[in-house]
């Protein structure tokens, strides 16, 4: 079925842009594949030297966004600047000074890592030295080594530090810690606050919730194409979680008989009858969400004067995962449903 | 263009190159080896040389002139047949297809042979000699012919008449070419297009494959970087394959070709048709696998076709049709106009046909050969 002409989103661009400040502005970005809109009018700004986490679901646009913004895909509308560059026009401007890693990022098998990165070196006509750039990604000992004999964690440190040959303003990271173990992971997490600490502007997209909320100054979370929440880490939990969560574990639940009528009721009885909800929990435990730290305080008081004895208490804020969870379980919805009226398939 | 990115890509592909023994294998080693196995077989001594097994029953001065005039010339290597055996049983026992047979009476004074029947020379006594073959063999009729024409010639300076009629040999080629020589221009082809064509194909989708393309797209590098330093990198194989071809075979077989500036022309032109076409059916081959698939289809026929291994004209009518559609026979054309004929108006022809293939192929390719990650994977 032919796309509509008038396609959500990808109508005219606005001609309104601030770049001062900004790393990197997004307006109006649409990139279309056939009948398949994979980017669905995207708006967003990175400011200098920040790390920006770019998270979303498999195949949300994630990595299609951010090819169009280190310019090797074309968009289908809609302006990128980069460095106050528009990347359409001024590629070869652009390319000079940014740095990729590219998702499954890899090199030619037979060269050594150090022949790699002298060959990066070469092509951009960076004088950089090779022997530091190894040392900042910890690649010194595997200098000799050919790229194919590599574990999948030097591997990425190999491709990171091709990422930084030319000394980029902003560094783009696909998903730079997929398919590593913990300890891997941890290793390239070090090197991405190590390039932080040095004023380089850093667009790491990732699905790894802990990733993001470890490292990033902002977090702009994408689905279906869209963009559905901006913000720090800790605002955007703060923002989307309309709850905190009370966890209470009895100490030894009594016996029917025991004891005197008051303390008869159970602690779910009592929570209920404050009109909180609560849901049965593992561990003899139950889960309260509570709208504010003043329900905490009222319902361990009612609990206390009724002689529940409690073996453990634990408040939470819901995480970040919980609110990508959320927001992302919301949008998918939302957006089947704006697309069959469309008469589109997805 | 820039010279600095296309010197240093290339460096890394010949680096890349060096350090796959496989690729060094298949590219230089494979074409030579071809050359000794093909050369071996299908090479003879310029004169061809029979066996002759001959049953002497006479043992006469003239059966001894006979026989030398057998062997003269190099026509036939003669083998002495013991005389007390039966001549027809003795050859389908030792699975000779052609025994000579000397009567006892070839070369005895007149009288003791046929007493009173008066004078006249061996030869007017009208001996027979008889030859015993096996008619299931192919390579009989051409033994007897040639006993034919020599017994023949032997008659003739037996009566002393010297020839009324001769045959001078004049060639249209400017010397005698063997197979040998037809052949190595074949390889040398065939070599060029399987490393341009699979370079081209695989490389390209091996590269697509492992990210490579998607990381180089965000650096300095251009398409026609890439493309300038993938035809610079297929010249110099082609220029290493080609010379290791050529002086294995002038080594080996004492080859006779023309090595002039045609050669250089005809190779680079080939690399551009065969890069060319890789380019244009790398969508075909997304994988590395596929690939290779893709190459066979393309080189198989390709080589069988045109006349790397044998002549075309040896093939049925529709398949000669085919082959002139296919690019490898005009450079089988032109090298062998080049090399072995040294035919000027012909390499033109063929090198003409191969610049229009090379043009369409190489502006088609590159038109649609993607840079980075334009195609949705």
């Amino acid at each position: 079925m032919p796309l509509p002409r008038n396609w959500p989103g990808c109508s005219g661009v606005s001609a309104t842009m601030s770049s001062s400040g900004s790393a990197i502005v997004v307006e109006r970005l649409c990139k279309r594949y056939g009948t398949l809109l994979a980017v669905d009018d995207v708006s967003f700004a990175v400011a200098k030297g920040e790390l920006f986490a770019f998270l979303g679901p498999n195949g949300a646009g994630k990595t299609t966004t951010v090819e169009v913004i280190q310019t090797s895909r074309p968009a289908t509308s809609g302006r990128v600047m980069v460095l106050g560059m528009d990347v359409a026009r001024q590629k070869s401007e652009v390319v000079k000074r940014i740095g990729v890693l590219p998702q499954g990022f890899s090199s030619f098998d037979r060269l050594t890592v150090r022949e790699t990165l002298q060959y990066y070196a070469k092509i951009f006509s960076s004088r950089i030295d090779i022997n530091t750039l190894m040392d900042l990604t910890d690649l010194r000992g595997k200098a000799e080594v050919q790229f194919k004999t590599l574990s999948g964690g030097l591997k990425q440190r190999v491709g990171i530090a091709a990422a930084l040959v030319n000394d980029p303003e902003v560094v783009f990271l696909d998903e730079p810690t997929t398919g590593l173990d913990p300890h891997a992971r941890r290793e390239v997490w070090e090197a991405l606050k190590g390039l932080k600490s040095r004023g380089k502007t850093i667009f790491l997209t990732t699905h790894y919730m802990e990733e993001a909320e470890f490292l990033a100054d902002t977090v702009a979370i994408i689905a279906k194409g869209r963009i559905i929440a901006v913000g720090s880490p800790t605002g955007l939990t703060e923002r989307h979680a309309d709850h905190l969560r009370l966890t209470l574990k009895m100490r030894h639940p009594r016996a029917p008989g025991e004891g005197d009528r008051e303390s008869m009721r159970s602690a779910p009885e009592i929570v209920r009858s404050m009109g909180f909800r609560s849901a049965a929990a593992p561990d003899d435990a139950i889960c309260v969400p509570v709208d504010s730290a003043e329900d905490v305080r009222r319902i361990l008081a009612e609990l206390h004067a009724a002689g529940v004895e409690m073996r453990d208490i634990d408040v939470r804020k819901p995480n970040l995962e919980e609110v990508f969870l959320k927001l992302t379980g919301d949008t998918a919805v939302g957006t089947v449903n704006r697309a069959s009226a469309a008469g589109v398939a997805i | 263009m820039t010279p600095r990115i296309v010197t240093a890509t290339l460096a890394v592909r010949l680096r890349s190159f060096y350090r796959e023994r496989s690729t060094v294998f298949f590219t230089l080693a494979f074409p030579v080896i071809l050359v000794l196995v093909f050369g071996m077989i299908f090479t003879r001594p310029e004169q061809l040389k029979f066996d002759l097994p001959v049953q002497d029953n006479s043992g006469s001065l003239l059966s001894a002139a006979l026989l030398s005039g057998l062997t003269q010339g190099d026509a036939f290597v003669i083998t002495q047949v013991p005389t007390d055996v039966d001549a027809a049983a003795y050859a389908r026992e030792n699975k000779l297809t052609l025994l000579l047979v000397i009567p006892k009476q070839l070369g005895l004074p007149p009288g003791a042979s046929a007493a009173g029947e008066g004078g006249g020379t061996p030869a007017a006594a009208g001996a027979e000699l008889t030859y015993i073959f096996d008619p299931s063999s192919t390579s009989v009729n051409t033994k007897i012919q040639l006993l034919n024409v020599v017994i023949g010639r032997i008659n003739q300076q037996l009566a002393g008449v010297p020839p009324v009629i001769t045959l001078a040999p004049v060639s249209i080629l400017p010397k005698r070419y063997r197979f040998i020589e037809f052949f190595v221009p074949g390889i040398i082809a065939m070599a060029i297009m399987t490393s341009s064509l699979s370079n081209a194909l695989n490389m390209n989708a091996e590269l697509r494959q492992k990210g490579i393309m998607r990381k180089l797209a965000t650096t300095p590098v251009t398409r026609t970087d890439w493309l300038v330093s993938s035809i610079l990198y297929q010249c110099i194989l082609g220029a290493l394959s080609t010379g290791m071809i050529l002086v294995v075979a002038y080594a080996a077989f004492g080859v006779r070709l023309r090595l002039d500036a045609w050669l250089v022309v005809i190779v680079a032109l080939e690399i551009v048709v065969f890069v060319g076409i890789g380019m244009l059916l790398t969508p075909l081959a997304k994988e590395a696998e596929s690939a290779s698939a893709v190459t066979n289809a393309v080189l198989f026929p390709m080589m069988f076709l045109s006349g790397t291994f044998f002549p075309v004209e040896m093939m049925p009518g529709f398949l000669q049709a085919f082959a002139r559609v296919l690019p490898l026979y005009y450079v089988n054309e032109a090298l062998r106009a080049a090399m072995i004929f040294a035919d000027t108006t012909s390499v033109l022809r063929s090198i003409g046909i191969t610049a229009a293939f090379a043009a369409v192929a190489f502006v088609a390719g590159t038109l649609q050969t993607r840079w980075g990650s334009e195609e949705k994977t």
